[in-house]
């Protein structure tokens, strides 16, 4: 067993609240991992924490053994780590067919220079951009404005622009939020094909049915700390675990 | 042409550059820069200080040298965009909105005041004077031709600007700024270095307001604080707005619009006696009804932003009066 990520101990204080409180785990590579937990119990912020949107107040983080407490969040999404927010964060002024390329792991392209001096044409990318946009049934909408689309299709963006991007760890926030079924599928499917193309994935959801189907094992947060790691069925059964979170919920799943 | 056209003409192109100048901090990478104008006065006074030589008593300034213009022009330039990198440095790394236009206000102010009381650095309140001219020598040009001179060169100067950001905008930085300015959060989980794109970003600007400066100094021959203010800025935002916030062409469109068109048609303005600010006031609320009328109709300006499309022709295009948004929403490009 490969380890991808490793998180040790983090901290992280607002004001007199913990909001995480000596959270570790260490994620698997090639996994699907369920991140749950009750509201506040940190998932969100020990996201923030990873990819460099917060600092800890202490603890470290490694991706592939490389440190990840202190860098900015650009330089952790070059080594490989992207994350999503709670909505999707399309850029609204930008073209759907933008919207992708801009998400494409190629910097060098994005200088001043290059810019004035001569067209830059991009052609791989955007035969490229194309073939992912008509896999997740974006390729009619485009040259639409990605803030002209529906809920659904921007959370289907949201999903092709990380396939632009060939994330090494990919952490979903919440990515099943005002989805209906038809697209919970697709967004179902979207994971099991990073998955296949070498990512590891992690999601935040509070969807357990989702959950369930999805991964391969789930982290369970509470109070800002890791209560319990391992396989959802052995954990649904798990008293504390039940205590802290599956007990409010069960009776919906 | 008439002389007056020439000089109408010569001091909107120069606007104009302007205007593309703060388009590149404002319609691209969204940042509502207030300290603009202070880096354009900060051009044409560097511009006179480097051309006309040693001040004589009373006068007083810095520098004092006899360079050749464009030269003085370039060292103008340069040293405008290392107070903007300063300023810059400052104000991008963690304010936005607000809180960075104030900040950008604040330069703007101390610059201002400095300039007007700080005597030894551009001789105050009267301020700098003997550009006569710029390089009518050199080049053996009579002073009847030499309007039409300087207006080809603002001309050919806004042209080439205007092709270079052309590229820009349409090549993968300018849609990177767009990125920033839409989410820049966002961006920056794919990767993109937002402070220091904004940074590059914000030293071009101040680059273009330098040269702007400096064409300036070269048209009035003199500058001092009464042929500047930091509201003057304000005039430049309507310009740009009006074209269409974003667009190049748009933006030129806007500067002439405001600037030509307002002028002249106030100018047929009844005059009324003892009341000279009459005509000056009612184009200042003329522009303010355009901005208002422009904010409610149409926000995007005239020629709205281009939009990145696929096709047969890849990059960006523009159609003048349609809006490229709800057109290819629609489906209407293939």
């Amino acid at each position: 067993m490969t380890v991808i990520l490793r998180a040790e101990a983090l901290n992280k204080s607002f004001g007199g609240v913990r909001a995480v409180n000596g959270c570790s785990f260490t994620l698997r590579e090639g996994s699907v991992t369920g991140l749950i937990g009750p509201n506040g119990a940190g998932k969100s912020t020990a996201i923030d924490l990873l990819s460099g949107f917060q600092r800890p107040d202490s603890g470290s983080a490694f991706l592939d053994g490389v440190p990840l407490i202190g860098k900015a969040p650009h330089d952790i999404s070059r080594l490989g780590l992207i994350r999503t927010f709670q909505s999707p964060r399309e850029w609204a002024s930008l073209s759907v067919l933008d919207n992708l390329l801009l998400a494409m792991r190629e910097y060098g392209r994005e200088s001043i220079w290059r810019g004035v001096l001569r067209p830059v044409r991009e052609a791989p990318q955007r035969v490229r951009a194309r073939e992912i946009l008509d896999r997740f049934g974006l390729g009619s909408l485009i040259n639409a404005p990605a803030g002209t689309l529906s809920g659904g299709q921007k959370r289907l963006l949201e999903f092709a622009r990380i396939a632009a991007a060939g994330p090494r760890l990919l952490i979903l926030d919440e990515p099943m939020g005002g989805v209906n079924p038809v697209l919970g599928e697709r967004i179902h499917q979207a994971i099991g094909d990073f998955v296949a193309h070498g990512s590891t994935v992690v999601v935040v959801e509070h969807n357990l049915r989702f959950i369930e189907e999805t991964c391969d094992e789930v982290i369970v947060m509470s109070l800002g700390a890791v209560i319990a790691q391992g396989p959802y069925a052995a954990l649904r059964n798990d008293p504390q675990v039940v205590d802290a979170y599956l007990g409010e919920v069960q009776d919906h799943v | 042409m008439s002389a007056y056209w020439i000089t109408v003409l010569t001091q909107t192109c120069i606007f104009a550059i302007m205007g593309l100048g703060l388009n590149v901090v404002w319609g691209w990478s969204g940042d509502f820069d207030l300290a603009f104008y202070g880096y354009v006065a900060l051009g044409a006074y560097l511009t006179i200080v480097l051309t006309v030589g040693k001040p004589l008593p009373p006068i007083q300034y810095i520098l004092g040298y006899t360079l050749p213009y464009p030269l003085a022009v370039a060292i103008a330039v340069a040293v405008v965009t290392g107070v903007a990198a300063v300023i810059g440095a400052v104000a991008l790394r963690n304010l936005r909105a607000i809180y960075f236009a104030i900040t950008t206000l604040g330069a703007i102010s101390v610059l201002y005041v400095v300039v007007q009381v700080y005597t030894p650095l551009f001789n105050g309140f009267n301020g700098v004077a003997g550009l006569v001219t710029p390089m009518a020598g050199t080049l053996g040009l009579s002073y009847d031709s030499y309007g039409y001179f300087f207006l080809g060169l603002c001309a050919t100067s806004l042209l080439v600007l205007a092709v270079m950001l052309s590229r820009l905008s349409a090549s993968p930085f300018g849609r990177l700024l767009r990125a920033i300015r839409d989410d820049e959060d966002a961006a920056a989980a794919f990767g993109r270095r937002v402070y220091r794109s904004k940074l590059k970003a914000y030293l071009l600007s101040a680059a273009i307001a330098g040269f702007a400066g400096g064409l300036f100094a070269g048209f009035l021959g003199s500058f001092n604080p009464t042929a500047w203010s930091p509201q003057e800025v304000l005039t430049l935002y309507a310009g740009v707005l009006v074209g269409g916030r974003g667009n190049v062409r748009g933006v030129i469109l806007g500067i002439f619009v405001v600037y030509i068109a307002f002028i002249e048609l106030t100018r047929f303005l009844p005059e009324i006696p003892g009341n000279g600010a009459f005509a000056p006031a009612v184009r200042q609320v003329l522009i303010g009804l355009l901005i208002i009328g422009m904010l409610k109709f149409r926000p995007q300006g005239i020629v709205p932003e281009p939009l990145g499309l696929d096709g047969p022709r890849p990059g960006i295009r523009w159609r003048f009066w349609q809006d490229p948004r709800t057109a290819s929403a629609a489906g209407g490009e293939p």
